[in-house]
């Protein structure tokens, strides 16, 4: 029975999926399917239209395979064999660069608001400046 | 036999992500994720078999087809933190806008800096938005999507291996601020990554990849093609 309930829940979603192409196609926005459904599950849910109840444990397979639906896009890169070819190198240090300056930049900004934030209501608790 | 090899090539993705699973969760190590061991053991099996991509892709590609709802199914968790979310919110906009836009600036220089070509440096810039949303992106500015998801795929991993270890050298401490940054940069390895650290950490991490994502949409179309025609023309 649980298991007949999560199959259908991800049938719901994957509806929801449609609907959210359906609308990008429509209103040719330039946003992917997906994320229209994401923003649509969410505002359902907090108007309080459907319960949580009712897709929760479908959501939760979908998250805990989630790697496995990467993966057939993944093994496309060997039809881009000429192209990366001699080149990957670079390639690996760019992206390994510009990781690292990601992470230093969103976890120092995000690290800085948190203590300013911690330090003006509780000024007695910290002592500094 | 082509009729057979659509469920064939979606059970055989399956049994290998399966198996690299198990061994992940034996050894815990960052290289074994199954977003980079998978795909070489199925390009390998490719290569043995004979099998052309295109044949093999035929069934995978409903697979692939599954991201699309598992991306809508992260709403699921971010109605379960709206809470978090409301008391953190100018944390999370304020580093994840300064995240998304440095992915983006960051990759697209160092691309062109390395003179890898309009092609290869249009497909990294969305290299650190999810994927089905990057794949979208890569489509729009002018790069490959199929070449977007591997990029993504080695940042992932390349973000899962550095993150510790930048944690420590930037002194990192706020939880919240693990969170965002393993989310940010390092997508789903990096919020397994995270999810290890603490259940905060891991709350934050997807957050951070929902959000950013849509902040990156709106940054790609509008940053972005200042950018490209500035340094490509």
């Amino acid at each position: 029975m649980k298991f007949v309930t999560g199959l259908l829940q991800v049938a719901a979603i994957t509806l929801l999926f449609l609907l959210g192409n359906a609308i990008a196609n429509y209103a040719s926005l330039p946003l992917p399917g997906s994320m229209i459904g994401l923003v649509l599950l969410f505002l359902l849910l907090v108007l309080r239209v459907i319960k949580l109840e009712w897709v929760e444990q479908g959501a939760n397979w979908l998250l805990a395979e989630f790697l496995l639906f990467f993966i057939p896009s993944a093994v496309g890169v060997v039809d881009y064999k000429d192209m990366i070819g001699g080149q990957w190198w670079k390639l690996l240090a760019v992206i390994a660069l510009s990781t690292i300056t990601v992470m230093a930049f969103t976890g120092l900004t995000a690290q800085w608001i948190a203590k300013r934030r911690k330090d003006v209501p509780g000024e007695s608790s910290s002592h500094s400046s | 036999m082509n009729l057979l090899l659509i469920p064939a090539s979606i059970a055989v993705t399956y049994f290998v992500y399966w198996l690299n699973i198990k061994c992940y969760n034996r050894w815990k190590l960052v290289i074994l994720t199954p977003i980079l061991i998978s795909p070489i053991v199925l390009i390998l099996l490719l290569n043995a078999t004979n099998t052309s991509f295109p044949a093999y892709y035929k069934g995978a590609k409903w697979l692939g087809y599954m991201l699309g709802p598992a991306t809508i199914a992260f709403a699921v968790p971010l109605y379960k933190q709206f809470d978090v979310v409301k008391k953190n919110f100018v944390e999370i906009l304020c580093s994840l806008t300064i995240g998304s836009a440095v992915a983006i600036v960051s990759s697209f220089l160092y691309a062109v800096w390395m003179h890898l070509g309009s092609q290869l440096s249009n497909s990294l810039v969305p290299r650190s938005i999810t994927t089905p949303v990057a794949m979208g992106i890569s489509k729009v500015i002018g790069g490959i999507p199929t070449l977007t998801a591997v990029f993504i795929i080695i940042t992932s991993v390349v973000g899962g291996l550095l993150g510790t270890f930048l944690i420590q050298l930037l002194r990192i401490k706020e939880p919240s601020a693990k969170g965002l940054m393993l989310g940010m940069s390092a997508l789903g390895a990096g919020i397994a990554k995270a999810f290890e650290m603490g259940e905060l950490e891991g709350t934050f991490a997807s957050l951070a990849m929902i959000t950013a994502a849509i902040i990156s949409i709106i940054l790609a179309s509008t940053i972005f093609p200042l950018l490209q025609g500035d340094l490509l023309l």
